[in-house]
């Protein structure tokens, strides 16, 4: 595997157990143009950095978890 | 036997050039090619910052096919395809075309339905497609278990007989040495690090090599477009995802065709030294490192086996992975960006290189002309504003 993610509720866990959720976006607010909107459906900052990410643990607990991983390097700083 | 004079020689970049092409991968020299022979670009440049086919280039499955399913995409695979045949012979060197057909494997009635309506719509687009019951199958692979045994049988099949494989280093140094030929400046260990914009319009780029002035810039970065948009303030619709590859040690001559499953996503054939190459489905998450897993070498192997029982002791000896660029709609994205001069050639996820020759060709064409050729016209950015995606059921 390429790296742990601790899961809250069950610990350390190979990150095949989740399903990947991509990175967090930021919803446009109401009243947003929708050249905004499609930005948001379909364009990724994609940086090989730090990036906040949404992660779903089917194997384990069934919860939504976001976490702070760099996608160049799988090191996790923050849960 | 080896040759005593160079088959290319690489330069260093000049001051200014008509065109510099980002990425010396396949698409990058490609389109360097087609911008040399037939549009008589006289000054071009390709920058690459590490070696020629390091990224995607090198680390695909050699797979060539048109197996896609939106009929404004269709056309341009088909091309693409076509093209393979007369290339050994335009650039002079030995391509390794093969083109020994491919099996995609159905293991569910509905599965089966699909591929027909996939085949209709190919058909109709003028590419051959076969169907094949189990028996054809057997005939045609007699190593492949098409028994009930496998837990997911094989209940019929997709044949694509014009689908099969080219040996991508050849293909990658027949393309850089008919560049060189052609007089296009090779340059690596080049890395760019900014594009320069002067009122609404690309002038040149930054190198660690000090800055190059350009008529036009052309980016073919293959999994590293993300980092072409940051350099001019722009997202792309883009994840980079990596996509792992196993090789097996060189058996003699068992299995004469690419035989793949879409809906298990496996892919393998023996390629002519012997080895088996097995592929598989994209990672399960974004990352932009080249690393590969247990998991998924055990998945291919587990499957490789379900279905090729004699190969459960096989040994692998190599495994790599290499970073795709995929969007939402499993098209590449072609043409401009809303800034003159600057011209985008990617977003190829894992169908970059079979498209090596069409999207080289029309990539040119769009350079040279600053006309968007008919046929890559639904690869344009502007798709993803005006929310016209394609419609692409193929992954």
């Amino acid at each position: 595997m390429a790296f742990l993610i601790n899961c809250p509720n069950c610990g350390r866990r190979n990150p095949y157990e989740f399903t990947f959720g991509g990175e967090c976006k930021h919803a446009p607010g109401q009243g947003a143009d929708m050249k905004a909107w499609c930005e948001y459906l379909f364009f990724y900052e994609n940086m090989p950095g730090f990036q906040d990410e949404w992660w779903y643990h089917a194997m384990g607990c069934g919860e939504w978890i976001k976490i702070r991983r760099n996608i160049a390097t799988h090191e996790i700083v923050e849960v | 036997m080896a040759t005593t004079h160079k088959l290319l020689q690489f330069k260093q970049p000049a001051k200014s050039y008509d065109v510099v092409i980002i990425g010396g991968g396949l698409h990058g020299l490609a389109t360097a090619y087609y911008l040399a022979r037939y549009h008589q670009v006289k000054r071009i440049a390709v920058l690459e910052r590490r070696y020629i086919g390091y990224g995607g280039s090198g680390r695909n499955t050699e797979m060539v096919r048109s197996n896609k399913r939106a009929h404004e995409t269709l056309p341009f695979y088909k091309e693409s395809l076509a093209m393979w045949d007369g290339l050994s012979a335009e650039l002079e060197w030995n391509l390794m075309v093969q083109k020994k057909g491919i099996i995609a494997l159905a293991h569910s009635d509905p599965e089966l339905a699909a591929m027909r309506m996939l085949s209709d719509s190919q058909r109709r687009a003028g590419i051959k497609i076969d169907m094949l019951s189990p028996d054809e199958i057997k005939k045609m692979v007699p190593s492949l278990d098409t028994s009930d045994r496998p837990a997911l049988p094989i209940v019929g099949a997709q044949y694509h007989p014009e689908g099969g494989t080219v040996h991508h280093d050849a293909a990658l140094w027949g393309y850089a040495k008919a560049c060189g030929r052609l007089g296009v400046d090779i340059c690596v260990g080049v890395e760019v690090t900014g594009i320069r914009i002067g009122e609404g319009r690309a002038t040149g780029v930054d190198t660690n090599a000090g800055p190059i002035a350009a008529g036009k810039v052309h980016a073919a970065v293959g999994g590293y477009s993300s980092e072409i948009g940051r350099m001019i303030g722009m997202k792309f619709p883009v994840q980079t995802i990596p996509m792992q590859v196993m090789t097996t040690e060189v058996m003699k001559p068992f299995l004469d065709y690419y035989v793949a499953s879409p809906r298990l996503h496996f892919y393998t054939q023996q390629t002519l030294k012997g080895d088996l190459i097995l592929g598989g489905p994209l990672d399960a998450f974004q990352s932009w490192n080249s690393y590969t897993t247990w998991e998924e070498s055990a998945d291919r192997a587990f499957k490789i086996v379900e279905y090729f029982p004699d190969l459960a002791h096989v040994r692998v000896v190599r495994s790599w992975s290499g970073l795709c660029d995929c969007t939402g709609d499993s098209a590449p994205v072609m043409g401009g960006c809303g800034i003159d001069g600057l011209s985008l050639d990617i977003a190829w996820g894992y169908y970059g290189f079979k498209s090596t020759p069409a999207s080289g060709k029309y990539s040119a064409e769009y350079i040279a002309t600053d006309r968007m050729p008919e046929k890559i016209k639904p690869f344009a950015l502007e798709r993803f504003y005006n929310r016209q995606p394609v419609r692409e059921i193929i992954l």
